[in-house]
């Protein structure tokens, strides 16, 4: 199609079907952090990155820079096998049914989805020859009494945890408050700046 | 304990971090992707925080207060190396300087978990987590982009060619280098630089880039004894700046 215009130019061509372009970002990696020793990790968000390790080191600025934390850990968005997802009063759990068992045995953790809108949180882990089979063990020791909208199973060995000796990144960041605005005390300082020029 | 020794370890550390920082800091807003613009200018704060800590440990032993210190001397008066004035060029040069600097500065704090100076023990214990992760920063990335593209693999082989000689001015010996070893407050420049040495070559093995003779390089040395480049004294102007407008003001 011949134009002036940048946009009309940018159309596809009719009839022409064009290879999808590839992609010109890193691929995406998912975050857990645990806010205290003890608490269950929670999934915080995703991070762009060209491998695991790169993730986890992007990931610890990114999502921990401000509030306290003991530990984090990533995993490839790819290997995070996800539920359907339910409403109102049902479960999630209703639509799992049972899995013929596998002889091969890997550990799955497992995370619930309780509330629409907030994070998946961790409940335990399982073992199983595939996700699916998974959830089925977790549907008996995680699921039971509870509606759960949206369950998640990731093989523990594809995660990059945070390691023992590494549990000490933390260490200074209490002290960082300069990184919260409230650590200003912009509003206190107008305030007195204003009562200042009043009188 | 010699406190003029004492003092010369503890202002050119503080120095060296005040003066990298800042640089390092001239990236935000600028990095290469969001999340290293994050991660790099934590780096930075936390490297004006530890110089911060060592200025109140000089401040202790009869300096002035850490704000006087850091903007009100001039180029000629501060001990930093010269690696760390350099500006940052791009990325990747930032990044080799990030590592062969950082790489050295957590095995001195590493080695100074040991000093006689009981406070500088305690600080050297308190910022182990922070170094850990600049390090661990600096290693992942040139082991990344050491081995990915042509490209990458030319621009770090180049930078660090560029920093080498600068870096081996970390290591700058004082005229109280027996002393500050005697004493046992830290175990010296050249041990220092021996497990540098050991170190980033572990480090580039994992990678394609190869470190050039050393032998062949002169050290650029004089930043202990206050010889600068040119790039100090502008990066003390803009960093002083808000300062001098009212140097009592609280911030």
């Amino acid at each position: 199609m011949q134009s002036l215009d940048p946009r009309v130019k940018r159309l596809p061509q009719l009839g022409a079907t064009n290879a999808k372009q590839a992609l010109d970002q890193f691929g995406t990696y998912e975050v857990f952090v645990e806010s205290k020793a003890g608490k269950p990790f929670q999934h915080e968000g995703s991070i762009h990155a060209p491998n695991l390790e790169m993730a986890y080191v992007l990931a610890k600025e990114t999502f921990t820079r401000r509030f306290t934390c003991t530990s984090i850990y990533v995993v490839n968005t790819g290997n995070v096998f996800t539920s359907p997802t339910t409403e109102g009063n049902q479960s999630v759990y209703e639509l799992v049914t049972a899995n013929a068992a596998s002889s091969e045995k890997k550990v799955f953790e497992i995370y619930h989805l309780i509330k629409r809108g907030k994070q998946h949180v961790h409940v335990g882990n399982v073992e199983a020859g595939t996700p699916e089979a998974a959830l089925t063990i977790a549907k008996n020791l995680f699921g039971e009494g509870k509606i759960v909208y949206n369950v998640w199973a990731i093989e523990q060995s594809k995660i990059r945890f945070t390691s023992a000796e590494e549990k000490d990144l933390w260490n200074t960041l209490p002290e960082k408050k300069f990184r919260d605005a409230s650590d200003y005390k912009g509003g206190d300082k107008l305030k007195n700046f204003l009562e200042k020029t009043r009188n | 304990m010699n406190q003029d020794a004492l003092k010369d370890l503890l202002y050119k550390m503080a120095d060296d971090l005040l003066i990298l920082g800042h640089r390092n800091s001239e990236w935000t807003g600028f990095g290469p992707l969001l999340e290293e613009d994050i991660a790099f200018s934590s780096m930075a704060q936390d490297k004006v925080g530890q110089s911060y800590a060592l200025y109140q440990l000089l401040h202790s032993l009869g300096e002035r207060q850490p704000d006087t210190v850091a903007f009100t001397r001039n180029a000629n008066q501060f001990h930093n190396c010269q690696l760390v004035e350099l500006p940052n060029m791009e990325y990747d040069f930032s990044l080799i300087r990030h590592f062969l600097f950082d790489t050295a500065d957590a095995l001195r704090w590493e080695m100074l978990t040991q000093s006689s100076y009981e406070l500088l023990a305690q600080l050297a214990k308190k910022i182990k987590g922070e170094l850990r992760y600049h390090t661990l920063h600096a290693n992942t990335w040139v082991k990344q982009l050491g081995s990915a593209t042509e490209e990458s693999i030319a621009r770090l082989q180049t930078s660090l060619e560029i920093a080498l000689p600068y870096s081996l001015g970390i290591f700058e010996e004082s005229v109280f280098e027996r002393e500050i070893i005697t004493t046992g407050i830290f175990g010296g420049e050249n041990e220092l630089k021996k497990r540098w040495l050991s170190k980033i070559e572990e480090v580039i093995a994992q990678t394609q880039l190869h470190i050039p003779e050393l032998k062949l390089i002169t050290p650029v040395i004089g930043g202990r004894i206050g010889q600068h480049s040119e790039h100090l004294q502008p990066l003390l102007d803009e960093m002083s700046e808000v300062f001098r407008i009212d140097p009592s003001a609280e911030w």
